[in-house]
């Protein structure tokens, strides 16, 4: 009998060598929050997102790496961290798309969750759930929050892009962000923090619901960057070139 | 006239464009005369939408299998030896290893997430059994055992079909929970204890932690959360022996106060009858109440807090339970308090718990010769310290690694006896 229950038990370890992961940063109180973010919802669904489980999902793991410009966690942003997105619906429509990550602050851990429109992927709204931060009070001020409100991942990429080449664009959603008032040195790095954790959201996101829409932008941004920084460098060769070209002359 | 001034304008337009090329990198793009190199994608927005970017509420649902679909199955490997004071020999340790599992599956239809099932189970090897309080249950149960914990069904929005239009109203307040779970007493509720050495009061309070029942928990307001069970009373065989079984009710401050000011707080009542040797065992007025049989007028009144702050080098973690009320007619006191301290890095922390359970034995009880106990005797305390190395350690507790070293000290025991010191050491994973 204990044989049968030894086989039992290892069988399922065996099969969980090849199970869907699950329970990831999730909301603490989804139908509250939820009903709090999208006050006409009527229902709300939960699915489990894991790169081990999405289709060339160590690709995808080191393309975040690559997107958020930074290395990954080894506590809070590893290859087996679960996700969960929210799909919020009014009836049979989807109404919104809620999703949070975990990045580490330099007070501790930072939840940053985002409600996106289910089909443009803007953010409609941007909230922390939890932040062990010395800055926690300014950073969760509904006029820094208010900021990221419509700006989509394609800005964020954009954003980079304009920030190297035309840093005045008005083009540039994020060109005039600012860090919330008040904000001492001391915040400083967990304004750093939040702002990664916005860009992993909605990376994220873009990945699990939209299907990798933003990846064009995100390309282009960086043909264009590096473009820009070509030509830069062939300017500034030329520069140099051309006053002795005229001491030549004289 | 007309063809030279229409040459010429096209030549301007080369030309400008052969400018605005030099300028702007994406030039040959959707939008040439733009210097936004990303003028040609912003075809993504809704009004210029590409044929293939259909909204997502209109893409049909990706149907997946059982197990593509919300299911989650985990590992676990937990080891453990403890040494007793009171060994006879240095060799006597009691060991207890096992390999165990956990799986979560959700439901949904097309548009609600509407029921989960959780189950976990344990093939557990024990040697040597010493009274612990991180395995309540083992008493019986040397060499090989496989054991369940959680074994339960959650079904959630259960009245949307009576509720119609105003189902969106109550989203979250009526969901219906059917199997074994934690009490609904004190903060075991809210807290994972399945793998850790150090544990709440409700073992030692009721003689199990986790019960059958039945009824609805969910959101009373903005401010308060609820949950109300018929419970079996039975522990854990889901056996009925003559029991009425529990009623249970608890009211509990709502996750937002946790997730912003990091309290937790609950009111808890627990009501009927219960099956307890272990009841019987610490009373010899229960015993005499019960007639015979295990069933234990049960009545409790309970009251938690806990309170999690950060600090500059991590956080630390306040953990209080209090209940108050009756085992047959003897009076019971229960109190726990905890200490917590977990680093930054999530790598080390340590906790101190003192745990007191004080029991007021009736007059007259036969197996005391009718005198009242001495208060030594009607009170189990001792205070427990606990260090862990934690190799993994996530904040959904998703991922496991530790090893803990564990030390509780008696302070109080409700028989006459020389009081015990216990060594635990622990390795666990859960993956």
């Amino acid at each position: 009998m204990n044989k049968l229950l030894l086989s039992a038990v290892f069988g399922l370890l065996l099969l969980a060598q090849q199970a869907w992961g699950a329970i990831g940063c999730t909301l603490s109180n989804p139908a509250q929050d939820l009903k709090y973010l999208f006050p006409e919802m009527t229902s709300y669904k939960e699915d489990a997102r894991e790169f081990g489980k999405i289709k060339e999902g160590e690709k995808h793991f080191k393309n975040l790496k690559v997107r958020l410009g930074s290395d990954l966690d080894p506590v809070y942003e590893t290859y087996e961290t679960p996700y969960t997105v929210y799909t919020v619906f009014k009836g049979e429509t989807v109404i919104g798309i809620v999703h949070g990550v975990n990045v580490p602050g330099k007070g501790g851990v930072i939840q940053v969750f985002v409600s996106a429109d289910p089909t443009t992927g803007e953010i409609k709204r941007a909230f922390f759930q939890r932040i062990e931060s010395p800055a926690a009070k300014q950073l969760k001020s509904k006029e820094f929050l208010a900021q990221f409100n419509g700006v989509t991942l394609a800005d964020l990429y954009k954003h980079d892009y304009y920030k190297v080449a035309d840093p005045k664009s008005e083009k540039d959603k994020l060109g005039n962000l600012q860090p919330p008032a008040n904000l001492d040195e001391k915040g400083k790095p967990d304004y750093e923090a939040s702002l990664r954790g916005i860009r992993k959201n909605l990376i994220l996101l873009d990945l699990f619901v939209f299907e990798q829409k933003a990846e064009p932008f995100y390309q282009r941004a960086q043909e264009s960057i590096a473009k820009f920084n070509a030509e830069a460098k062939t300017g500034e060769a030329e520069a140099k070139t051309e006053p002795k070209s005229e001491a030549k002359s004289e | 006239m007309r063809t030279p001034c229409a040459l010429l304008s096209l030549g301007l337009l080369i030309a400008v464009g052969t400018l605005a090329a030099a300028e702007d990198p994406f030039a040959d793009l959707e939008r040439p005369k733009s210097d936004d190199p990303f003028a040609d994608l912003e075809g993504a927005k809704p009004a210029e939408k590409k044929p293939n970017e259909t909204p997502v509420k209109n893409r049909p649902i990706e149907s997946k299998g059982f197990f593509e679909d919300n299911f989650t199955i985990k590992k676990e490997v937990y080891g453990a030896v403890t040494w007793s004071d009171h060994a006879a020999k240095p060799r006597d340790f009691y060991s207890r290893q096992s390999v165990g599992f956990e799986i979560l599956k959700k439901f949904s239809t097309r548009s609600a997430t509407v029921a989960s099932f959780n189950v976990q189970g344990r093939l557990v090897r024990r040697d040597n059994f010493l009274d612990t309080p991180f395995d309540a249950e083992g008493r019986e149960r040397d060499g090989f055992f496989f054991e369940y914990h959680n074994l339960y069904w959650d079904f959630y929005n259960v009245l949307n079909p009576v509720l119609g239009d105003a189902k969106g109203d109550h989203v979250g307040r009526f969901n219906f929970r059917l199997g074994r779970f934690y009490l609904p007493f004190g903060l075991n509720l809210q807290t994972d204890t399945h793998g850790s050495l150090l544990q709440l009061s409700n073992d030692r309070n009721f003689g199990f932690e986790r019960d059958w029942y039945a009824g609805l928990w969910g959101s009373l307001n903005q401010d308060l959360n609820y949950d109300f069970y018929y419970l079996l009373g039975a522990g854990y065989d889901l056996s009925f022996k003559g029991q009425k079984g529990l009623v249970g009710t608890r009211v509990s401050l709502a996750n937002k106060y946790s997730i912003e000011h990091g309290v937790e707080a609950g009111l808890a009542f627990l009501y009927g009858e219960r099956l307890s040797w272990h009841a019987l065992e610490h009373s010899a007025s229960v015993e005499r109440d019960s007639e015979g049989n295990k069933i234990v007028d049960t009545l409790r009144l309970g009251l938690d807090f806990r309170y999690t702050r950060t600090v500059p080098t991590g956080s630390l973690v306040f953990t209080n339970e209090l209940s108050l009320g009756k085992d047959e007619n003897d009076e019971v006191f229960t109190q726990l308090h905890q200490l917590g301290y977990l680093n930054r890095s999530r790598k080390f922390g340590f906790d101190v718990q003192y745990r007191r359970f004080f029991q007021n034995m009736i007059l007259g009880a036969p197996s005391l010769g009718g005198a009242h106990a001495p208060a030594s005797s009607k009170t189990d305390a001792s205070v427990i310290g606990e260090f862990t190395w934690y190799f993994r350690n996530d904040l959904g507790n998703t991922n496991l690694h530790w090893i803990k070293v564990n030390v509780e000290r008696e302070t109080e025991y409700h028989q006459k006896r020389k009081l015990d010191t216990k060594l635990t050491v622990q390795y666990y994973r859960y993956w």
